[in-house]
């Protein structure tokens, strides 16, 4: 039997614990949300790190140091990243520049279009004030006012992002362990196991979830590439890469990424030489739902088992919440997170619960 | 409040980790700087006396081994009627003595019985997320590590084995009925009838 004495102590040393520990998470969660960009720039190094880590991994188990093997992915990537952009960033930016100087009459055609359909169909819209062509214009034009304004703010806070994301991911490759070990030693002693199982448990689930989506982005945005390549559709380069991007997105994502390219390929009459509208429309949508049937038939079952498993109706669910709170970052960070807290929530029901065999 | 601080930021010099890492028959294979590695694995933590490490039936991660203490096992048998038979006391590991071993290789294992720190102790955790790090970033040192755990388990499951067929073997002695010369002369009453010979 305990006596009074050593219980009391082992009382007190356990809740002394637990607020150390907690009040270390809650501190740096809010430095995180509180300091602009940090959000965006440790989610960025969380993605840098994961990605990299089977290559530090790999290359530590050929017998290099820790931090040469950590260093020659961030050399290898920003040299690659130099190249790339070299040879792609004129294309792009040729891209955007026709799509810029081409959206005013875009916007023409797709409000000119708009205002055919309702003539069209005005029997059946019965609002008096409601006049779809004219609000898009507005909503347009205050759009196109709204990013000039926003830009440079923009622009400046991206480029703090990407120099502090490589930054941190660097350190977290190469002293992630030990900064996680001390924080670790804070936990009560009867939570400690299911804590260093759960900070296991959680970092091998964000690896595969983080590694997976990116390798889905990356296929969906070549096969759009390649589609829109052979349909000698206009913006092809930067088009795929949005839908790359967008992919990151479960569920609505694969819809917003393909979102542009049949807006252009409504409203444009020379998005092809040879063939009409609806019959390019229809091409461009093959295109993109192509990529998703090879998604979801050949990459989703091979990474499947490190995707998390989770309905869909609370996968949307967690996306809408994440665009309230974070915007596209929150949209695609959302089920990372949801799926961390519901691996958190199974481990310590269990632990709790299902004590006894 | 010094005595609060002293106990939740208690740090044990690396030289004592290193040495106990070093004398532990688990990591007797590794060199030097290998053992360094491993000691920036493990997690050492402080018990009080009375504080249990870990209970049967929770989910086992790891073993522990012990820098400084003492540590008690115990069987809790569900099935026992009174109170005081529940407990049953298995052994007692001093410093350099390690326990738990098993969970480093079940998956979701549960384990088997309680074990309470009888003193202050001192334990170094070493825990599956650890050894599968070792694995993945120097298998060479993780295949040594993992050799000496298969043989320490292997040690453990002979042991078991041979306790397990003594009591069987106690278990028939008791089971079967003596012979009836031998039932005779356990029966024969202590002293000769009156007018035996």
């Amino acid at each position: 039997m305990i006596d009074p004495r050593s219980a009391y102590i082992i009382r007190r040393e356990r809740r002394w614990r637990l607020i150390s520990f907690l009040t270390i998470l809650s501190f740096s969660f809010a430095l995180i949300l509180l300091i602009k960009g940090l959000l965006a720039s440790t989610v960025l190094a969380f993605v840098i790190a994961y990605l990299f880590a089977p290559i530090v991994d790999f290359l530590e188990r050929k017998g290099v140091s820790r931090s040469v093997a950590t260093l020659i992915p961030f050399l290898a990537g920003g040299f690659a990243l130099g190249i790339g952009l070299t040879l792609i960033l004129p294309l792009i930016v040729e891209q955007l520049q026709g799509l810029v100087e081409k959206l005013p009459r875009y916007q023409q055609d797709l409000a000119a279009h708009i205002a055919g359909l309702e003539t069209k169909y005005h029997v059946y819209i019965k609002a008096g004030d409601f006049n779809p062509s004219q609000q898009l214009s507005e909503w347009m034009i205050q759009k196109t006012a709204d990013v000039s304004v926003a830009l440079p703010s923009v622009v400046s806070q991206s480029f703090t992002v990407l120099l502090l994301a490589p930054f941190f991911a660097f350190f977290m490759l190469q002293d992630g362990n030990s900064v996680a070990r001390s924080i670790l030693s804070y936990v009560p002693n009867q939570l400690f196991e299911i804590a260093v199982n759960l900070r296991h448990q959680i970092n091998d689930q964000m690896g595969g979830f983080i590694r997976a989506r990116f390798l889905e982005a990356a296929i969906v945005g070549a096969v759009v590439w390649i589609g829109l390549q052979i349909l000698n559709f206009p913006y092809a380069t930067v088009l795929a890469i949005f839908a790359g991007a967008m992919n990151l997105i479960p569920y609505v994502g694969p819809i917003i990424g393909a979102v542009p390219a049949v807006l252009i390929a409504l409203v444009s009459s020379e998005a092809s030489v040879d063939s009409t509208q609806t019959v390019t429309l229809i091409l461009v949508s093959s295109v993109y739902f192509l990529a998703q049937l090879i998604d979801v038939v050949f990459v989703i079952p091979l990474v499947v088992a490190k995707i998390v498993d989770m309905h869909p109706v609370t996968v949307v669910i967690m996306i809408i919440a994440g665009a309230e709170v974070g915007g596209i970052l929150g949209m695609m960070i959302s089920v990372p997170v949801a799926s961390a807290a519901k691996l958190t929530f199974s481990a310590v029901h269990s632990h709790l619960t299902n004590f006894r065999d | 409040m010094n005595y609060i601080w002293d106990n939740i930021f208690r740090k044990t010099t690396d030289q004592n980790v290193f040495s106990i890492l070093r004398d532990s028959y688990l990591f007797s294979d590794l060199s030097d700087s290998e053992v360094r590695f491993v000691e920036r694995c493990v997690h050492v933590r402080h018990y009080q006396s009375g504080e249990s490490v870990f209970r049967q039936g929770e989910v086992g991660v790891g073993m522990y081994l012990i820098a400084k203490g003492r540590v008690e096992i115990f069987f809790i048998d569900s099935a026992a009627t009174s109170e005081e038979n529940r407990e049953i006391y298995v052994t007692q590991l001093l410093a350099g003595d390690f326990f738990g071993e098993l969970s480093l290789v079940e998956e979701n294992g549960r384990r088997t019985a309680t074990a309470v720190a009888r003193e202050e102790a001192l334990l170094i955790g070493f825990f599956k997320p650890d050894l599968m790090e070792i694995l993945s970033r120097r298998p060479a040192m993780g295949t040594k590590i993992t050799l000496r755990l298969a043989e320490v388990l292997g040690r453990r499951l002979k042991e078991t084995t041979e306790k397990v067929s003594e009591l069987r073997r106690v278990l028939k002695e008791l089971r079967t009925p003596p012979d009836r010369h031998e039932a005779d002369s356990l029966v024969q009453p202590p002293f000769p009838p009156k007018g035996a010979p």
